[in-house]
């Protein structure tokens, strides 16, 4: 609690990524008392300017672009968010395990990691959507996205793993009796976790990119509010040569702001975990 | 000299040897592109360990101190490999064979036989509280409920002179001397009849080492313990052992009561590695022996000391010299025991 005080009080990154997340938090919570359903369309007069009665506007198709963003907010962050815990789970299993047991298990598994890592994911989720067509809802979505996106933090977990290998502690540990299991979960995980923060931000901004990207072509629930899907039916409508700018600036806008807020808390959360940074910062 | 031999007397007719090590040989064995290299770490070593003594093992870096109580351990990892010879634990009627069965161990280990191990310091985790370090080593092997296994390590931590409280802390928060007591705590907290201290006391200033010195010796009176106790420092172990034994390229050279072997030491580097200590009062300049420890990969025929040896034979390049009882009721590995005159 005090850490967080003095982050905000002496870090301004932290304050600004801080006051940013706010929005978009305070955005997604607003989704959850919405006046209209978010699925239905024309229950607001189409095409009208932000106004006092509307905040940010209404689309051509006759929803509030205000309450259109808050639950397109909603569902993007969710995706994000379950695509960056799969992930995780995934790279600290892998990286830890193959950095502890080494040798031949360790050139398999980074074999395949590496295998992974190296096909692009754009074209395989979209063979995914081309065969799944009407199937494709976003938790499958969700899924494989976060089945393509854990590779490179393994291999980061991997390397510190590779070095804990060799410390006494684990030395003691193995001599004492300790399972393989307890050790890594036990001893090493905790020694990672700051790398796993770092790089759950990073994987959350990739994941909401990799979203957006997807939905604006209209590879996914076209129907469910996302800030893809917002920007995608603005472009069906022809928004920006018909003069309704808000459709689809207020989600760029807002799209911004959320990476902006996830960067920079990233980038604070880095400067505290790692003490040179911190150094730096003092003028030392 | 009396006292001496009748200590060694006692060693012959008492057969209580908690540690019986016979013939022990283990190398690291490397094979790069077919070409197979050895490095003769442990060669040929046999001893044994009394319940209720502290033994000594003494040798310059690179000797095969650190190898050898490894492998008394069973902690050994490849490249290292035992080739020949045997390690026999007795803990109170139960006996454990390391390397012929070695599944008997892994349950005594900690319980009955604990390691110190070499930069001990570190062996606490840095990210972890030191009570998690307790409950992750010996929760396992108390086989106590959760209150009573904590009054016990408290209980233990304050005979150890170290407040309760270090619990609650990280090891960073820690002065080194501290960290030190807490890994000794450790590694008793079970009381196990048998522990391995590797250079325990090496990173640490005099002051605390006197310290921490006379805790191991506190503790292991109190529990009737055995300890192998191994540094390079024979001040050290002037200090703290029963029984000492001299290590040269992975080959003990002597080995006896460590009063008679400071007194009257039989092999010739013995008496070079205690002609070289500086005592109070004593200006003389200390004579250094001429030439370094061989490579343990390619060591000199015969005795491995010869190339050294001011009292080298032909012989002594010819033929490996065995341990022989010697003259002050030890053992000994040179031709030319008898006449060796300490320097």
């Amino acid at each position: 609690m005090k850490v967080l005080i003095d982050l905000l009080r002496y870090n301004r990154e932290f304050l600004l990524g801080t006051i940013l997340i706010s929005i978009i938090l305070a955005l997604v919570a607003a989704s959850f008392f919405a006046p209209y359903d978010e699925l239905a369309t024309y229950v607001v007069i189409p095409d009208m300017p932000p106004s006092a009665e509307y905040w940010l506007g209404t689309t051509s198709r006759g929803q509030e672009v205000f309450w259109q963003l808050a639950a397109a907010m909603r569902n993007t962050l969710l995706f994000g968010v379950v695509v960056a815990l799969v992930s995780r789970v995934i790279a600290i299993a892998v990286g830890l395990v193959s950095g502890y047991l080494g040798g031949r298990v360790d050139q398999v598994i980074m074999a395949i990691n590496d295998t992974l890592n190296a096909l692009p994911n754009i074209p395989i989720l979209l063979l995914l959507v081309f065969v799944l067509r009407d199937q494709m809802s976003w938790p499958i979505l969700a899924v494989t996205a976060a089945l393509l996106g854990w590779q490179h933090d393994s291999r980061l977990i991997r390397s510190v793993a590779l070095s804990l290998r060799n410390r006494e502690f684990t030395r003691h540990a193995v001599f004492s009796g300790m399972r393989t299991g307890q050790i890594l979960w036990r001893e090493h995980l905790p020694y990672v976790m700051p790398i796993v923060f770092y790089t759950t931000m990073n994987n959350l901004i990739w994941a909401i990119g990799l979203e957006v990207t997807l939905s604006i072509l209209g590879f996914s629930d076209i129907n469910r509010p996302t800030i893809g899907g917002m920007i995608y039916w603005a472009n069906a409508h022809s928004a920006m040569v018909a003069g309704i700018w808000w459709w689809i600036v207020v989600p760029m806008a807002f799209v911004v702001i959320l990476f902006l807020g996830l960067f920079m808390l990233a980038m604070s959360v880095n400067e505290y975990i790692d003490p040179r940074s911190r150094l730096a910062r003092m003028g030392a | 000299m009396h006292e001496v031999l009748s200590k060694a007397k006692k060693t012959a007719v008492t057969p209580k040897n908690v540690l019986t090590v016979e013939g022990l040989k283990a190398y690291y064995i490397n094979e790069h592109f077919g070409v197979r290299r050895e490095v003769r770490a442990v060669d040929d070593i046999s001893l044994t360990v009394q319940r209720n003594e502290v033994y000594g093992i003494a040798g310059e870096s690179s000797s095969g101190k650190s190898s050898l109580i490894k492998t008394l351990a069973g902690a050994i990892r490849p490249p290292m490999r035992v080739v020949d010879g045997s390690v026999k634990f007795d803990f109170g009627g139960q006996s454990i064979d390391v390397y012929g069965a070695p599944e008997q161990l892994k349950p005594a280990r900690w319980r009955h036989l604990s390691y110190i191990m070499q930069g001990s310091m570190n062996v606490l985790n840095p990210v972890r509280r030191v009570k998690h370090s307790f409950h992750d080593f010996a929760y396992r092997h108390m086989g106590l409920s959760g209150a009573a296994f904590w009054s016990k390590v408290r209980q233990h931590l304050e005979r150890l002179g170290l407040d309760p409280d270090v619990l609650e802390a990280f090891p960073h928060q820690l002065s080194g001397g501290m960290r030190q007591r807490i890994t000794i705590a450790l590694a008793t907290v079970c009381e196990p009849e048998f522990i391995i201290a590797d250079e325990p006391t090496t990173a640490l200033d005099v002051l605390v080492q006197q310290d921490v010195l006379g805790l191991i010796k506190d503790v292991q009176a109190r529990m009737q313990a055995s300890i192998i106790f191994v540094t390079h420092d024979m001040s050290v172990h002037a200090a703290i052992t029963d029984r000492l034994a001299i290590m040269y390229a992975g080959r003990l050279a002597e080995e006896g009561a460590t009063q008679a072997l400071f007194d009257n030491p039989q092999h010739p580097y013995t008496a070079h590695l205690i002609g070289s200590l500086p005592r109070i009062g004593d200006v003389r300049v200390r004579k250094s022996l001429p030439g370094k420890p061989p490579a343990l990969s390619d060591p000199p025929s015969g005795c491995r000391f010869h190339p050294r040896c001011p009292l080298a034979i032909e012989r002594c390049s010819r033929e490996v010299p065995l341990m022989q009882p010697s003259a002050t009721g030890g053992r000994v590995a040179c031709f030319r025991a008898g006449e060796v005159v300490a320097a």
